[in-house]
This record gives C-alpha cells, sequence and structure tokens, in this order.
C-alpha cells in the first residue's frame, strides 16, 4: 500500500488496496520467423544479431484491426474479473503505436467504451514512454481509484498494430523485432492480489524524440519514408537507461519499506534477449526471475509486454502469495518506470 | 478533491499574427448558406479575427506559456513533480508514440518531474488531466507541484470547425500545487459517451489520399449528420450531468456558483447554454470570442486568466469551468477564489 500522510489516510480512506483482478491477450493468430521479416525489410540477419535479439517469431495481424483485437480482450479480461461492464469506472489506453484515426484528437478507449458496453465508465489515454506507458497507466489508475470514493474499477488497455514495413526497430543495427497483439488488465478496489503497493517514474526531457516516428504529424507532415518508428541507436545505447531504472527501483522500494532481495521476479519488456540481460545484471535477479520465453515467441508487443509476462508469472507459479514483484521499463531512456506488486 | 490542490497560476501565449475570420471564410471556402432559421454562421459567429503561428510550432506556442507562467508563479523548475500535455490535436509527432511533454521538460529544466500527455477527451483534456492529476497528487505524498500545458497549432486552411467555430493558435500552462489553499480546486467530474467517437477526428497519415496537395488527413473532419442527429440532443443533458455531478462532489449548488468559464464557440452557442442553465450572461466570460475565436482545451486556461485579470472573478468567488470535448466528452470542475 502506498503510505499515504496520515492527512490524506483520514480524508480518503484509502486503506482500499487496488490490484490486478484479472488480464487478459490477444494476439494474431498469423505468426512469421523473423529471417523473412528481415529479408523483406532489406536487413541482414547475422548469427550475432540473432543472439542479441533472442526473438525467433512474431505474431503478425492479417486483417484484424488493433481495437477489434482491444475489444476480445477487454471482453476476456472483464470475464475473468467477472466484472459487469456497467460497473465499469474508468478505461484507460496505453496504446504506444498510431490508432486507427490521428492522436490525440481520437482515441480508441471512446470507441472501446462504445463497443463494450460501458455506459458509466469514462475514458483516459496516454502518450509517450514507450513500453513505460503501461506503468504511467497502471499508476494513474491507481491513483484515481484510491483517490475518488466513487471509483472503483478501471480497466488498462492497450492494441499496437506495426506499422507496415516497420517491424524491424533500426534496421542497420537492430534493436528488436515488434509484433502486433493486444492486452487489458482489470483493475479492481479491494482485490486481495497483485496489489498494486506503488509506481515511481522518472523522465529524461533530453531523449524526448530517442524513439518516435518522424513524419505524418505537424514537423513533416507529407514524406512517407517519415512515417515510421525510428530509434537513434547512438542516442540509446549513450542512455544510462540501467542505471536510471537501478536508482529509480531503489527510491520506490526505500519509500515502500521493502527490501530488494524481497523481490522475487521481475516483469520486464520483450525487446530483445540483450535488453533483458542488462535489466537483469543491474538489478541482480538470476535467471528464472524474469520471463525470456515469450521474447522469443512474440517479439516486443510495446506495453502489451507486461501484461503477456503477467499471465505467464501467474501460471508459471513462480511467485507465492504475499511476494512482491517489479513491473519495470527504461521507456527507451526516456521515460523510467517501476511498478511494485504483491501478489 | 479533499485534499487541497490549488492553481498557483496560470498564463497563456498567442502569436502575434492575426487573421479577419472573413479571409478564413473565403479561403477555407465556408458555406455561406444560413445553420437554421435563425443562425447565419458567417455572420454571427461573433469572432472577428484569430492568431495564427507562422513558423513557430505548436510546442513553442505551450514553451512561451509555460515560460510565462512559471515567471509568474515564481516556481522553480526544479520543484516540478508531474508534467502534463493535454494538447487535443496532433503536435510536431505522431501520437501516442510522443507527446511535447518530454521537450518542456528539457527546455525548462525541470530535472525532477515525470513528463507524459494525457491524449484523451478534446477541448475536455483539461478536465481530464485535472481529474488525472488531482488524483496522482492526492494519493502520493511526493507528487506536490505540477505543470500542465497545451500548445495549438491547426494546419493551414483547417481553421474552420464548420459548423461549430472558427479556431485560434495559442498555448496554455497552469500551475498546480498541492497545499495551496487559494483558487482550490473542489471537483472535477468527467463524462465521456464512446457511441460519438468518431464525430470529430483526423483521417491521420496512413489513410491519406497520395492525391490529396492539401493534406486533409491532418484537418479536423466532422461527421455533420451524426452531429446533429447524435451529439446536439445530448449536449445539454451532459453538460447537466457533469455540473451536478462537480457540484455534488463539492457539496455546494449551483446559486453558489458566481462565475462560469465556458468556450469560445459561437455567440449561439453560449446564448443556449446560458438560457438552458438560466445563468446570466454576466456571469459568463463571453468577451474571448470576438477577440481570438475558440483554441480547444486552451479556452479553459485562457478565459480563466483574462476573466481574474479583468475583475470578473473576485475573491470568495466559486467558479465553474465547464466545456465540452470533440463530441463525445464533457468536463466541469469548481474552483474555489
Amino acid at each position: 500500500m502506498t503510505r499515504f500522510s496520515s492527512e490524506l489516510r483520514d480524508i480518503f480512506n484509502m486503506e482500499t488496496q487496488v490490484g490486478i483482478a484479472a488480464a487478459a491477450v490477444t494476439l494474431p493468430v498469423r505468426k512469421r520467423v523473423v529471417g523473412s521479416l528481415f529479408q523483406e525489410e532489406s536487413a541482414t540477419l547475422k548469427p550475432g544479431i540473432g543472439a542479441r535479439l533472442g526473438i525467433e517469431e512474431v505474431p503478425i495481424c492479417n486483417g484484424e484491426s488493433a481495437s477489434t483485437m482491444a475489444l476480445a480482450t477487454c471482453q476476456e479480461a472483464l470475464r475473468r474479473a467477472e466484472l459487469d461492464v456497467a460497473q465499469l469506472d474508468v478505461i484507460v489506453d496505453y496504446s504506444i503505436l498510431p490508432q486507427e484515426y490521428l492522436v490525440p484528437a481520437w482515441n480508441m478507449s471512446n470507441k472501446l467504451q462504445h463497443e463494450l458496453g460501458a455506459k458509466k465508465a469514462f475514458t483516459v489515454g496516454f502518450s509517450g514512454g514507450g513500453a513505460t506507458n503501461f506503468l504511467v497507466a497502471l499508476g494513474s489508475a491507481a491513483a484515481m481509484l484510491q483517490a475518488n470514493e466513487k471509483l472503483t474499477s478501471a480497466l488498462l488497455v492497450a492494441a499496437d498494430v506495426t506499422i507496415p514495413g516497420n517491424r524491424i526497430l533500426n534496421p542497420s543495427d537492430p534493436v528488436s523485432v515488434l509484433g502486433d497483439a493486444a492486452g487489458a488488465m482489470v483493475l479492481k478496489k479491494g482485490v486481495k492480489g497483485s496489489v498494486v503497493i506503488d509506481t515511481e517514474l522518472h523522465s529524461d526531457g533530453s531523449y524526448h524524440d530517442v524513439c518516435y516516428i518522424p513524419g505524418g504529424a505537424l514537423a513533416h507532415p507529407d514524406d512517407p519514408a517519415l512515417y515510421r518508428m525510428e530509434l537513434d541507436k547512438k542516442r540509446f545505447d549513450k542512455a544510462p537507461k540501467s542505471e536510471t531504472l537501478k536508482a529509480t527501483l531503489e527510491t520506490l522500494l526505500e519509500r515502500a519499506g521493502v527490501k530488494r532481495a524481497d523481490v522475487v521476479f521481475g516483469l520486464y519488456p520483450n525487446l530483445s534477449a540483450d535488453d533483458q540481460q542488462q535489466f537483469a545484471d543491474a538489478m541482480g535477479f538470476s535467471p528464472g526471475q524474469i520471463d525470456t520465453d515469450n521474447r522469443k515467441s512474440h517479439g516486443h508487443l510495446q506495453g502489451t509486454d507486461f501484461v503477456v509476462n503477467y499471465l505467464s508469472m501467474i501460471e508459471s507459479g513462480t511467485v507465492d502469495k504475499g511476494q512482491y514483484f517489479v513491473a519495470a521499463s527504461h521507456g527507451m531512456g526516456f521515460l523510467a518506470g517501476v511498478s511494485l506488486l504483491e501478489l | 478533491m479533499n485534499t487541497a490542490i490549488g492553481i498557483v497560476g496560470a498564463s497563456y501565449y498567442l502569436p502575434p499574427k492575426r487573421k479577419a475570420v472573413t479571409d478564413i471564410f473565403r479561403d477555407e471556402q465556408i458555406p455561406a448558406e444560413p445553420l437554421a432559421a435563425n443562425v447565419d454562421f458567417q455572420r454571427d459567429i461573433g469572432i472577428e479575427a484569430v492568431h495564427m503561428a507562422s513558423e513557430e510550432t505548436a510546442t513553442s506556442l505551450a514553451l512561451n506559456a509555460c515560460r510565462s507562467v512559471l515567471e509568474k508563479t515564481a516556481t522553480d523548475p526544479a520543484e516540478i513533480d508531474l508534467i502534463i500535455d493535454f494538447t487535443s490535436i496532433p503536435e510536431e509527432y505522431v501520437a501516442p508514440t510522443w507527446s511535447a511533454a518530454g521537450i518542456v521538460q528539457k527546455e525548462i529544466g525541470a530535472p525532477h518531474a515525470f513528463a507524459t500527455a494525457v491524449n484523451t477527451g478534446g477541448c475536455a483534456s483539461y478536465h481530464t488531466t485535472l481529474k488525472v492529476v488531482c488524483s496522482l497528487m492526492a494519493a502520493h505524498d511526493r507528487y506536490r507541484t505540477a505543470l500542465l500545458f497545451a500548445g495549438d497549432k491547426v494546419p493551414e486552411f483547417n481553421h474552420t470547425y464548420y459548423p461549430i467555430t472558427v479556431i485560434c493558435d495559442g498555448g496554455s500552462a497552469v500551475i498546480l500545487k498541492k497545499g495551496h489553499e487559494r483558487q482550490r480546486i473542489l471537483s472535477v467530474e468527467v463524462a465521456t459517451l464512446g457511441k460519438l467517437h468518431d464525430v470529430w477526428y483526423i483521417p491521420g497519415f496512413h489513410r491519406r489520399d497520395p492525391a490529396d496537395k492539401d493534406r486533409k488527413w491532418l484537418h479536423m473532419t466532422a461527421d455533420i449528420p451524426k452531429f446533429n442527429q447524435e451529439v446536439i440532443p445530448m449536449n445539454l443533458f451532459m453538460f447537466r450531468k457533469v455540473m451536478r455531478g462537480a457540484l455534488s462532489l463539492a457539496g455546494r449548488k449551483q446559486q453558489e456558483v458566481a462565475y462560469y468559464i465556458y468556450p469560445t464557440f459561437s455567440t449561439w452557442d453560449q446564448k443556449a447554454f446560458c438560457q438552458a442553465f438560466m445563468v446570466a450572461p454576466e456571469k459568463v466570460f463571453t468577451d474571448g470570442l470576438q477577440r481570438h475565436g475558440h483554441l480547444q482545451e486552451t479556452d479553459m486556461v485562457l478565459d480563466y486568466v483574462d476573466a481574474i485579470d479583468e475583475g470578473h472573478i473576485k475573491e470568495g468567488d466559486l467558479v465553474m469551468l465547464t466545456t465540452n470535448g470533440a463530441g463525445f466528452s464533457w468536463g466541469a470542475a469548481l474552483i474555489q477564489h
């Protein structure tokens, strides 16, 4: 439980815990091996690069829209949470790739509100920060439930469909391979499992454009070559990602009064084998304390990596009731975030 | 909001260049026929001219407003814990992958903040953002100072959102602080009707027609039949819902509201609001309409600042900030002066 001031605790009766009631993921049935994607995008898959990425295949949409996948995964998450959609209070969108219309003038969460029949809910969405956008959504949704007596449930959702021809992130020196997916999590007040204890977020504005889509908006509206996710590899490598994450984790644990040794598992994005190893080394996680299998079979699914890895963690039984785990992401050097949870 | 979170200060920036709406209507080929028996869009809109950014970017408009509010409130950027971009139209790069929050953090030098953007709500994105930020500040001791900002630059030849309003470019910024008892945010209520998600939208680059040289894929597009059939009948009902919600949360009554901040869309829209809620026109800030037209979500900040500076809002007043957004969203916030 977040440590609130005594004044706030009295006023808001914030002793009520917020936890993950259920989660679900929708993956397209179709998969492609990364070798063929490298060929298609004129990138060379050298053995060293293959080992560094550690991604064998990725799920790819074959006509499914992002919101179709999102709707299916939201319905499944709500079913698992045994939550009547009419009682849902807030829908939070943490997608990171372009949507059906241009964001922020449009946002998928409103279409989902309609299609789900969530008449009581209102919608919120967040932008920027890569996979950390999930942690922004998680921390903000938990805060909304804690600070507003009338709000009791939140649905976090994202659906990311890669821009055609843009699956190899930085083809000249690949950093990841992007798959398509939708993920959803239901948060509820009073849930006793997977309690969201606290979230620490820190951004470094100088890295705001390390990973972004240069074209298609006001800066470069017309050039199709610029309408793709670009990574500035030099700055990405230079960014103190592990150091910042370590400091962020330490701040969070100190505030929560939890020892590092008591954190038994780390949920971390499936960007690459190299990136996951750097995280494990910096945080002191041993093999088996982070999931690496999903990376091989799914590649990087933006914030939905957390939902995929969370479901695998629950299914594996690696973490026991009452044990702590974290969800952490460097946000491509721009937005670092760590959430502390207790199963 | 029972925690004392107050508006320490707010500022805006308007680019110096102006364009008369008569010229805008001509250049954007706006229909000349009346909208209804008693409403002629071009004649009755009530806007004389709007500001237009030339070389300035959307982010630079926002940055000017941010610097202004930091100076006005004597806030050290190092104090800022949260930086939230609430811009509701496209910025320099594609969202949700990117937002201007990072640039603003870098440019003002706020090393301890976390920067993100709220990308929902249309013109009610200010209210959605207030809801999120007040929740974060109430739930966590560590969030004590927040900078909220927006920067709007509409593409060339997309200044008319027919049949609603004419759009002005500009930026706005607000500083919130926990423990600030003056200009205290008593409550924030937001509501969305998802079925209206596609009444107003911008198609996006992936939907562009390669033959389109006017960049219509970047233009705000309206489904006018749906707007007329589904938004108009719900609009005042939803305004009532959010205003009642905000009053109920704060334990206050409508009669106690001394002043209203309402969007500057058009004369007929302002009149309809006043009539529907039996609010005397002098209790609503309407002067901005003629001066600058509509500034999307920034209306709520700009009109609030001007209403204070021009003496419409006094110490002790209960102020209602209320707006709709992009056809699907409504927000109301109560501020105790």
